[in-house]
C-alpha cells in the first residue's frame, strides 16, 4: 500500500503542476484579453477628453463637429487608423475599447474613455498663434507634471481621413515635441548646470573670459559669436544673458572643467553620448527622444560646439520642458510629465488614476537653485516687455538646422509662480520666413492657461 | 452487474443532465438553421449516453467511475465539435467517439490481468517494433498519417499505449541486477532506454516534436516509479547525475533543433499575426471574444482558422461556449487522472500504468492548451477526448481502458509453462 501510495504522489504532482499553470492561463487570458482583442478587427472605441470634457477623438466617429476641431492635436492625440504609432490613442488604444472580459465587446452605451490633462482651448490658441509657419509648442505644470500644451505644426484633422496623404507636408504625422531638434543656445542651459555642478556657484562666478566676437580654440578652429564685435569680458550670468559662444567654448576648456566629468554630467540628465544607442522616455506610452551629443576632446571644435548646442546635438523640445521642472522646483530631478490623468472601463469606473513622479536626481538642489537665479535674472533683464504679466526664467536659442541654410527658433523656461507653474518649450521652423517670435507665443500660452484654468 | 444501483441510477441522471443542459444552451444561444439539426445532435447524444448505460452493465468491475466520466466527456466531445461554426451533428467525429468507447472497454479487458500482461512482455515489445515500423516506412515528415477510406490513422499514436505497458511491466523484474565488468546492469533498465531512444529518433524524423514530451513524461513517471520501487536501491546523488544529464541534453536539443523549431520557440506571435502566430493569435482573440460565458454555439470566428478543432480546440470552445465551460472541459479530464487518488489501485503495476497514462494525458493537455495559448510553444497535439483524430481518440479510449484496469484488477494466478526457465524468454543469458 506504501509503494502504490507513491504513485498517487507522483499523479498529484503532475496534476498540482498542470493546475498551477492552468491557474497562470486563466490570469494571463483575463489580464490581457483586452489587448488580444484590439488584435482584432472588432473594436467599440471611446472617447478621448481633455481636462475640461472636450472631445479630443471620437472613437465612435457618429459625432459631428466643425471643422478642423482636432487639427491642433491630431498628430499627438492621433487615431487607431494606423498611420500614426507614436500618438495618445495609438499606444493607449486597448484603454479605449468597450471591452472586458466579463461583459464581452459592448456595442452601444459603453463608457471607455480616456481623461487627458490637455486644455484643448489653449492648444488650439497656440496653434492658430503659428498661423502659417510650422514649429511647436508644450508645456506642463511643472509641480505636478500635467501636460497642457503640446501643439505641433503641420497638423491634420483625423476626421479627414488619409485619402491625402501624398500631399501631406513633411512632419505633419509626427508630434515635434517629441522629435530631437538642434537646440541652439538652450543646451547652455545644460552647460551652465553642468559647470555649476563641477564647478560650485562661487567658483563658476569667479570665472570669466574675453570675447572678441570670435574665439580660436587650442586646437585652431574659430568659433564665432553672433555678436561679431565681441561681448568683451564677461561673467557667467553675462555671457548667459548674451548667448556668447566664445565664452561658453572657453569655459568647456578651463582645466577646471574636466571632460570626464562633463561627460558623467551629461549623461546623469539623460543625454546618450558620442553616437551610442538612442534611448527615450515613455509618456503615457509615447515614445519621446531623450539627448544626444558629441563629447570627444574638450579642445576640439565638435565638442565646444556641441556644448554650445550646434553639430550633432539633439534634443527633444519634451525633453528641454523637462528639465526646466528639475530647475523651476530647485530639486535637480524633473516631474515626469503625463498626458492622461484618468481611465473608465467599459462600465463607467475610474481606473489607473494619474500620480506625480519624479526622475532620479539629475543635479542637487545648490546647482538648481543657481540655475534658476541665472534663468529668472536672463528672464528679467530680457524678456520681462515681451512676456508681460510673468516672473519668468528664460533661455532662448538660435538653432542652425539643413546645414546652415535655415534657422530655428527656441525658447525654453518656466513661470516663478507656485499658483502658476508651467515650464515650456517653444520651437518656430525657419524663423526667418516669418515675423512670429517665440515671445509671442509664449506670451499667447500663458495668457492663454492662465485665462482658461 | 452494477453493485449499487442507487449510485447507477444518481450516476446516469448526472450525465444526462449535464448533456441536457448543453443542449439547452444550443437550443437557446445556438447558430442554427433548423430545429432539426439540435434534434438530432440532441437525439445522438443522449442515445449514446444511454447505450453505453447499459453496456457497461455487461462488465463487472469494482468501479464505474471512469465509465460515466468518460461518457460525460465523450458527450460533451461531441456536442462541442458538432457545433464548431454551425449545430449540425458531426457524424464522423460521433462514429470515431463511439470507436473511443470501444477501446476503452478493450483496453479495460486487456490490461486487468498484470501477470498475463508480465509474461507476454515480449509481444509488447514486438508490437512497439512493429508500430515504430509501420511509422518509419508508411508516414513521412510532411504526411504522418495513413489514410483508411475517410479517415486517416497515425501511427505514432498507438505507440503511447504500448510504451506505458512497457515501462509498467518492466518495473517488477527491474531489481534483477547483473554484474558486468564492475557495474551492476538492470537489462530491462536498458531495453527501456533503448525502447524510449528509438521512439525518441522516430519522432524526430517525423517531425513530430509535439509527441516527444509525451513519450519522454511516461517514460519519466515509469523511470521515477521504478527508483521508488521498495527495494530499489538508487541515491539521491544519482537521481540528480541523472537530471543533470536530462537538462544538458535538452540544452543541446534546443540549441541545435532545426531552424522552423527554433523560430517556432521564438516567435512573437503579435508580430507575425499572419504567419507563423496566426493560430495562436487568433486563438487567444477567439478566447478573449467568447469572455466567461462565451458567443453562443456555433457563432464562434475561429471555426474558419485552420486547425481549429483539435490543435486550439481549447480556444474554439472557450469563444462559443466561454471560458468556464471550457475550464470546466479540462476539470472533468483532470478527475478522470485524478481517479486512482480517490479510488487507489489495487497492485504497483496497476498504479505504475495508472501514473504513466496520467502524465501523458496531462502532457497532451498542457501541450495543447498552454500552447494554443501562447504560454510554451505551439506543438500541434491533441486534449485526449474533445480533439478531432481517430487515432488520438482511439488510444485515448485504450489508454482510459487501462486506467479502468487498475480500478477493478484480476489477480488470476497463471500455470508457468515453462517450469524450467522462470525468466522470460527474451532475456539476455549471462
Amino acid at each position: 500500500m506504501k509503494s502504490i501510495k507513491r504513485t498517487q504522489r507522483l499523479i498529484s504532482l503532475v496534476i498540482s503542476l498542470f493546475v498551477l499553470g492552468m491557474a497562470v492561463l486563466v490570469f494571463k487570458l483575463i489580464h490581457e484579453s483586452s489587448f488580444y482583442m484590439m488584435n482584432s478587427d472588432k473594436h467599440e472605441l471611446g472617447f478621448v477628453y481633455d481636462r475640461k470634457g472636450d472631445v479630443l477623438f471620437d472613437g465612435t466617429g457618429e459625432g459631428s463637429y466643425p471643422d478642423n476641431y482636432f487639427l491642433d492635436v491630431g498628430n499627438i492625440i492621433g487615431d487607431d487608423k494606423g498611420q500614426m504609432n507614436n500618438t495618445l490613442v495609438a499606444n493607449n488604444i486597448e484603454k479605449l475599447n468597450n471591452y472586458d472580459f466579463s461583459n464581452g465587446l459592448k456595442q452601444k452605451g459603453g463608457k471607455a474613455a480616456i481623461y487627458t490633462t490637455l486644455d484643448h482651448a489653449s492648444n488650439r490658441a497656440v496653434f492658430n498663434a503659428f498661423g502659417y509657419q510650422d514649429g511647436c509648442v508644450c508645456a506642463y505644470n511643472y509641480k505636478t507634471g500635467e501636460m497642457l500644451v503640446s501643439a505641433s505644426l503641420p497638423s491634420l484633422d483625423v476626421t479627414k481621413g488619409y485619402a491625402d496623404i501624398g500631399s501631406f507636408r513633411p512632419g505633419t504625422l509626427l508630434s515635434k515635441t517629441l522629435s530631437g531638434t538642434v537646440p541652439g543656445s538652450t543646451q547652455k542651459v545644460s552647460t551652465v548646470v553642468t559647470a555649476l555642478e563641477i564647478m560650485g556657484t562661487s567658483n563658476l562666478y569667479a570665472k570669466s573670459y574675453n570675447c572678441s566676437g570670435k574665439y580660436t580654440n587650442l586646437t585652431g578652429d574659430t568659433i564665432d559669436c553672433h555678436n561679431i564685435y565681441g561681448h568683451g569680458t564677461q561673467n557667467i550670468q553675462e555671457a548667459f544673458e548674451n548667448s556668447c559662444n566664445p565664452f561658453f567654448a572657453q569655459l568647456i576648456e578651463d582645466d577646471d572643467m574636466p571632460l570626464d566629468r562633463v561627460m558623467k554630467q551629461y549623461e546623469k540628465m539623460g543625454y546618450v553620448l558620442n553616437g551610442d544607442k538612442p534611448t527615450y522616455y515613455e509618456i503615457d506610452g509615447i515614445q519621446c527622444d531623450t539627448a544626444s551629443t558629441t563629447l570627444e576632446d574638450k579642445y576640439q571644435f565638435k565638442t565646444q560646439w556641441g556644448c554650445i548646442g550646434q553639430g550633432d546635438t539633439l534634443v527633444s523640445p519634451m525633453q528641454l520642458m523637462m528639465w526646466q521642472s528639475a530647475i523651476a522646483n530647485e530639486t535637480g530631478r524633473m516631474t515626469m510629465p503625463y498626458f492622461i490623468d484618468h481611465v473608465t472601463d467599459v462600465n463607467g469606473k475610474v481606473k489607473d488614476k494619474a500620480k506625480t513622479r519624479y526622475s532620479d536626481k539629475l543635479f542637487s538642489e545648490s546647482t538648481a537653485s543657481a540655475a534658476k537665479q541665472i534663468l529668472l535674472t536672463n528672464g528679467a533683464d530680457r524678456y520681462a516687455y515681451s512676456i508681460s504679466g510673468y516672473s519668468v526664467g528664460v533661455k532662448s536659442g538660435t538653432a542652425q538646422v539643413d546645414e546652415g541654410a535655415h534657422e530655428n527658433s527656441l525658447l525654453v523656461g518656466f513661470v516663478d509662480d507656485p499658483s502658476f507653474p508651467i515650464a515650456f518649450c517653444i520651437l518656430i521652423e525657419h524663423k526667418d520666413s516669418g515675423y512670429l517670435t517665440t515671445e509671442q507665443i509664449a506670451q499667447v500660452l500663458l495668457d492663454n492657461l492662465k485665462n482658461n484654468n | 452487474m452494477y453493485a449499487n444501483p442507487v449510485a447507477y441510477v444518481f450516476s446516469c441522471i448526472f450525465v444526462l443532465i449535464a448533456h441536457f443542459a448543453m443542449l439547452s444552451n444550443i437550443w437557446f444561444n445556438g447558430n442554427y438553421t433548423e430545429v432539426r439539426d439540435v434534434a438530432v445532435l440532441g437525439a445522438a447524444v443522449i442515445i449514446l449516453d444511454i447505450a453505453y448505460f447499459a453496456v457497461i452493465l455487461a462488465f463487472k468491475q469494482m468501479s464505474y467511475a471512469l465509465d460515466f466520466l468518460l461518457i460525460l466527456i465523450m458527450g460533451m466531445s461531441v456536442i462541442f465539435q458538432s457545433c464548431f461554426g454551425h449545430v449540425k451533428l458531426d457524424v464522423k467525429h460521433y462514429i470515431t467517439c463511439i470507436v473511443c468507447l470501444a477501446a476503452c472497454k478493450a483496453g479495460y479487458m486487456l490490461c486487468r490481468d498484470h501477470k498475463l500482461l508480465q509474461d507476454k512482455k515480449l509481444y509488447i515489445y514486438g508490437a512497439i517494433g512493429v508500430m515504430v515500423l509501420i511509422t518509419l516506412v508508411f508516414t513521412s515528415a510532411e504526411n504522418m498519417w495513413i489514410e483508411i477510406g475517410s479517415f486517416t490513422l497515425q501511427p505514432s499514436e498507438f505507440i503511447k499505449p504500448l510504451f506505458v505497458l512497457a515501462c509498467a511491466t518492466s518495473i517488477a523484474d527491474q531489481q534483477k541486477r547483473h554484474k558486468i565488468l564492475i557495474f551492476n546492469v538492470v537489462y530491462e533498465n536498458i531495453a527501456l532506454f533503448c525502447i524510449m531512444a528509438v521512439i525518441c529518433l522516430v519522432q524526430v524524423k517525423s517531425h513530430d516534436y509535439g509527441s516527444l514530451p509525451t513519450f519522454l513524461s511516461i517514460y519519466a513517471m515509469g523511470f521515477l516509479l521504478r527508483i521508488c520501487y521498495p527495494k530499489a536501491k538508487f541515491s539521491k546523488k544519482k537521481l540528480f547525475g541523472v537530471i543533470a544529464v536530462l537538462v544538458v541534453f535538452l540544452l543541446i536539443g534546443l540549441k541545435y533543433a532545426p531552424d522552423y523549431v527554433q523560430h517556432r520557440l521564438h516567435v512573437d506571435i503579435w508580430s507575425d499575426k499572419t504567419g507563423d502566430g496566426y493560430q495562436q493569435s487568433q486563438a487567444l482573440i477567439g478566447v478573449a471574444n467568447g469572455g466567461w460565458f462565451g458567443v453562443g454555439p456555433g457563432k464562434g470566428f475561429l471555426a474558419n482558422v485552420f486547425a481549429y478543432d483539435n490543435d486550439i480546440v481549447f480556444a474554439t470552445v472557450s469563444e462559443e461556449w466561454g471560458l468556464l465551460y471550457a475550464l470546466m472541459m479540462v476539470l472533468v479530464i483532470i478527475i478522470i487522472t485524478a481517479v486512482p487518488l480517490i479510488n487507489p489501485t489495487r497492485s504497483y503495476f496497476h498504479g505504475s500504468m495508472s501514473a504513466c497514462v496520467c502524465a501523458a494525458f496531462i502532457v497532451q493537455m498542457a501541450l495543447n492548451i498552454f500552447g494554443s495559448c501562447n504560454l510554451i510553444p505551439f506543438t500541434g497535439v491533441t486534449i485526449p477526448f474533445i480533439s478531432t483524430g481517430g487515432s488520438s481518440l482511439l488510444v485515448s479510449g485504450l489508454m482510459i481502458g487501462m486506467l479502468m484496469a487498475g480500478q477493478s484488477p484480476v489477480f488470476k494466478e497463471h500455470k508457468q509453462k515453462k517450469q524450467e526457465d522462470p525468466e522470460p524468454a527474451w532475456r539476455w543469458k549471462e
